[in-house]
């Protein structure tokens, strides 16, 4: 589904935050990102999300070659895409309802296919009887769950996380995992960028650890560190 | 070729489809059709909630628009109204000297059965040097000349103004008729200061329309700044430069439009206060003339103006600050 080929990224300033860096991941595969902050983590997820492009090494999804594809096609490849960022990124001028169904208002899908679609994502996070409020009234676990039901509510094919759990208490952050685990049951794949070593070593997951942007470390866990 | 890369994108879709989500194209056209119109509703909402601004905005455009064309409007009166002058040009045809007094009645019934003709009236030298005598103040002087200098002459009047020239060449054909003078110097003066009026509503338009399109496209760059945060999170979702636009658009399509629209309605109300004074001056003159407006075709085509204007200006703006903004 993913695979990541020699890539390496040099920022213009000189700056080379991902050295070499090879992976496959299957589809249906869950996966942690980990390593220090400047390791390398977010752009790796930015070169998957197409925010960044790679200075050398081939990108693969699902056997295409993300180099090769035209700029006006990289909307609808950011399409297949589920993230979930660290800020949430929500938006505070609408309801959740409204921010939840933003990646289907942008896909073009009808109002009524919209309506189920963003109910049945809330629902899944657990928060279908909040849809009509504003993001700024819920809590901070609250809101990472309204950035987790917008990713998903179009049912990507892969879903990246970028420190979901950034700013949670351990339970809430539990509570996050076990969902993403809930998409991985559905076949979804997923990979999260986070430091939490603790929350994901009782796991038992695929690790995959950045230092200073190479990949020094990728196996699963098995209560390791 | 378009159609065959949609086929293939379609099919490329339904193949996805299987795993992840189908839309079908009924489904994408009423998505499509409700997107705009919400993007059109949500547009003129966030207008609504800034309203001093907006209001600003709106009646800088509308100036702007009334301006050229209310000088416009103007111009096409002052045409009508020498159209109406220009009906009283007058054709002066002189008659050879030695002219027997029959031969002169013969070529007045002549004149008279011409076509295009609409008066005839005999003005005899003896009168001419009269009237010139009370006139002129040289009355003392023309004593000295043995005969009278000036001859017979008729004064024809056209029924149409563009006929005239061909009834002056036919009229020059006539034997007796020694030379043929039509009076309209200042009326093609007139009409040279028209053209020029003319040429400055296309300038002041030039100008000012460039002024519309600065002050939407400013205005727009305020908004694409203060919506710099769901800009970034539309493009993370997906969301493609079209979609992006979209709203700017709309509100730089709103901005043009109902500036247009006041500018109209300035126009209607400048000519309802002007309306009476120019019956009044026109009653004076014993002209039929009444002041035309800007009339359903002409308020129709400000507002189309007014509208395109300001997509003008919104679309600059949107492509030269979208690049600004990451990721692209």
């Amino acid at each position: 589904m993913i695979r990541f080929d020699n890539l390496s990224k040099r920022y213009t300033g000189g700056f080379e935050a991902l050295r070499n860096v090879s992976f496959e991941m299957d589809s249906g595969e869950m996966a942690f990102l980990t390593g220090h902050s400047g390791a390398g983590k977010s752009t790796l997820l930015k070169l998957l999300m197409l925010i960044e492009r790679p200075t050398a090494g081939n990108l693969l999804i699902n056997g295409k070659n993300l180099n090769r594809l035209a700029k006006s096609r990289i909307p609808f490849y950011r399409r297949q895409l589920g993230v979930v960022f660290q800020n949430h990124q929500l938006l505070f001028d609408r309801t959740v309802f409204d921010n939840v169904a933003l990646p289907l208002q942008v896909s073009g899908y009808s109002p009524s296919e919209i309506g189920r679609r963003v109910r049945a994502a809330l629902d899944s996070v657990g928060l279908l009887d909040r849809e009509k409020q504003s993001p700024i009234e819920l809590s901070g676990g609250e809101q990472q769950r309204v950035g987790i039901a917008r990713a998903v509510v179009h049912k990507p094919k892969i879903l990246l996380a970028d420190e979901p759990t950034g700013n949670l208490d351990p339970q809430l952050s539990a509570e996050i995992m076990a969902l993403f685990r809930r998409f991985q049951d559905v076949g979804v794949t997923v990979l999260v960028a986070t430091h939490d070593i603790s929350l994901i070593n009782k796991m038992n997951m695929r690790i995959m650890r950045l230092n200073q942007g190479e990949l020094e470390l990728d196996e699963v866990a098995h209560g390791l560190d | 070729m378009a159609s065959t890369k949609q086929t293939a994108r379609d099919s490329q879709h339904a193949k996805r489809g299987a795993r992840g989500s189908t839309v079908s194209r009924l489904d994408k056209w009423r998505g499509y059709k409700y997107h705009h119109r919400t993007t059109l509703q949500s547009s003129f909402a966030k207008m609504l909630r800034e309203p001093l601004q907006t209001l600003l905005t709106v009646l800088v455009i509308a100036i702007a628009l009334t301006l050229p064309t209310a000088l416009y409007i103007s111009v096409e009166n002052i045409r009508q109204l020498s159209g109406g002058v220009e009906s009283s040009a007058q054709i002066t045809v002189f008659v050879k000297k030695g002219a027997r007094p029959v031969a002169i009645e013969k070529l007045g019934e002549q004149l008279g059965k011409l076509s295009g003709v609409s008066s005839v009236s005999y003005i005899s030298a003896q009168t001419a040097l009269e009237e010139f005598n009370a006139q002129s103040g040289f009355g003392s002087a023309l004593q000295y000349l043995d005969e009278n200098p000036l001859p017979d002459a008729f004064l024809v009047q056209p029924l149409l103004l563009n006929d005239s020239a061909k009834l002056v060449a036919e009229i020059r054909q006539i034997t007796l008729v020694d030379d043929v003078q039509l009076d309209m110097e200042w009326l093609s003066r007139l009409d040279a200061l028209l053209d020029m009026g003319r040429k400055l509503v296309l300038a002041l338009a030039a100008a000012l329309g460039m002024g519309v399109i600065l002050v939407v496209g400013n205005t727009i760059r305020l908004a694409i700044q203060s919506r710099r945060d769901e800009i970034i999170i539309v493009k993370l979702v997906g969301g493609t430069d079209a979609y992006v636009r979209r709203p700017f658009l709309y509100t730089g399509l709103l901005f043009g439009f109902f500036g247009a629209l006041i500018g109209a309605l300035m126009l209607i109300g400048l000519g309802f206060w002007l309306e009476p004074s120019v019956n009044d001056l026109a009653s004076l003159y014993q002209s039929q003339f009444r002041l035309s407006g800007l009339g359903l075709s002409g308020f129709a085509a400000l507002l189309v103006i007014g509208g395109s204007v300001g997509l003008a200006g919104a679309w600059i703006s949107v492509s030269q600050h979208m690049r600004d903004i990451k990721p692209r």
